[in-house]
């Protein structure tokens, strides 16, 4: 095995699976790292074959130890959101120079864009007002969800627990929800027999959510938003097709 | 997820700013589209997981033994070490690789999992078995080719 990786040499399929194997796996040196991370931007088969690896292999990250995190890297963790989302909140009429190049660079990412509502980015500025009027003494439990559509092609809302009970819906992208029809909040733990209702959600809305009547938030808890009739779903679970779909990763 | 970054980098502090890092790293990608990415979960844990092989590779890219060196530890180490049967991880009950896993030997399951969850390199998993280099090289490609084979 070389140490070094041609940036543009081809790869035969089974090439490719086995460098993807070994980057997730994490054995490749420094050099040969950077090499694939560089390879991964133009070359959709090794995307395809590190993703395959990381879904296969994540189950086995529990044969590590848990540890809680100290209640001092969440507030750090909130104060950079606090000041990240800056930019991306400000409108392009108020440009400064940095703000006009990041602003610009992400106006022009279509796919990334395309149909994004400005009420969606102010929202998620939004967060950054409600995580600094969090109270600071929380308990260190915090939880993290990244909501993707079914089919995994697209993020479109991001929960973030600040505690046990209290959670943030925060939209990462829009939703276009049909004439007549909602979209409705689910969440349910390993050991529940079916999933709860949270409540209609509003597209391109961020939501504070209390789960106090609910048992605490637990690491991989389900979350999900399904399309349901305006008035929401007429049983106590989901009657209409998954829109975004989500585990929770305990920090 | 700090508990799986202490386990690759070793020190609560190091650990504690690579999930800074990882976690404003994925609320600010979160909107970026990307039709070759895991569930939501796993993409949090290949952000962060990276992140922290990242750190500790550039960390001893320094300390990387050139071949000959390489040849001289493996010369050391005998090529007729018994043959460990012992699994060094608990990993049986945990994901849908299990049954094929379960067909490699044991050493060969030592070696993905000390790669995957302690974050080692070929040459500290040589060390930590008492193995060749070049076998350990071998066994890992070898083992991920049979789960690819046991899986298709």
């Amino acid at each position: 095995m070389t140490d070094h990786l041609e940036p543009l040499s081809p790869l035969g399929p089974d090439e490719t699976d086995d460098l993807a194997g070994e980057y997730v796996l994490g054995t490749l040196s420094a050099e040969r790292r950077d090499a694939v991370e560089h390879r991964l931007a133009h070359d959709a088969a090794l995307r395809t074959a590190v993703w395959s690896w990381e879904s296969r292999l994540q189950p086995y990250t529990a044969l590590a130890e848990p540890v809680e995190p100290t209640p001092h890297l969440w507030q750090r963790i909130e104060r950079s959101l606090d000041h990240q989302d800056g930019p991306v909140s400000t409108l392009p009429a108020d440009r400064s120079p940095s703000r006009n190049t990041l602003w610009e660079r992400l106006w022009d990412s279509v796919t990334v864009w395309r149909g994004v509502s400005f009420a969606s980015v102010l929202a998620v500025a939004g967060l950054a007002a409600m995580l600094a009027l969090a109270p600071s003494s929380a308990p260190s439990s915090r939880y993290l969800v990244v909501l993707m559509t079914p089919q995994h092609t697209q993020a479109g809302w991001v929960v973030e627990a600040s505690s046990s009970q209290q959670l943030s819906l925060i939209p990462v992208g829009t939703f276009e929800v049909p004439p007549g029809k909602a979209l409705e909040f689910w969440t349910k733990a390993d050991d529940w027999s079916g999933p709860v209702s949270l409540g209609l959600v509003q597209p391109g809305e961020s939501q504070q959510l209390s789960l106090k009547n609910l048992p605490p938030l637990e690491d991989n808890q389900l979350f999900e938003l399904t399309l349901e009739d305006a008035t929401g779903s007429p049983l106590d679970r989901p009657t209409g097709p998954i829109q975004f779909i989500g585990r929770a990763v305990e920090l | 997820m700090l508990g799986v970054v202490i386990r690759i980098v070793g020190d609560r502090g190091i650990a504690e700013d690579i999930i800074h890092d990882a976690f404003v790293s994925i609320w600010n990608k979160a909107h970026t589209f990307d039709a070759q990415r895991g569930s939501g979960k796993t993409w949090i844990f290949s952000v962060t997981r990276h992140l922290a092989l990242n750190h500790v590779r550039t960390r001893h890219r320094e300390v990387t033994v050139d071949d000959d060196t390489a040849e001289r530890l493996d010369a050391e180490r005998s090529q007729e070490a018994a043959t460990d049967t012992q699994d060094h991880f608990d990993w049986l009950g945990h994901g849908e690789l299990d049954r094929c896993l379960g067909q490699l030997a044991p050493e060969r399951r030592n070696c993905l999992f000390h790669a995957y969850v302690d974050g080692f390199s070929h040459q500290e998993i040589a060390a930590r078995l008492d193995r060749p280099l070049g076998t350990v090289k071998a066994w890992i490609k070898r083992s991920l080719a049979a789960l690819r084979e046991c899986l298709s």
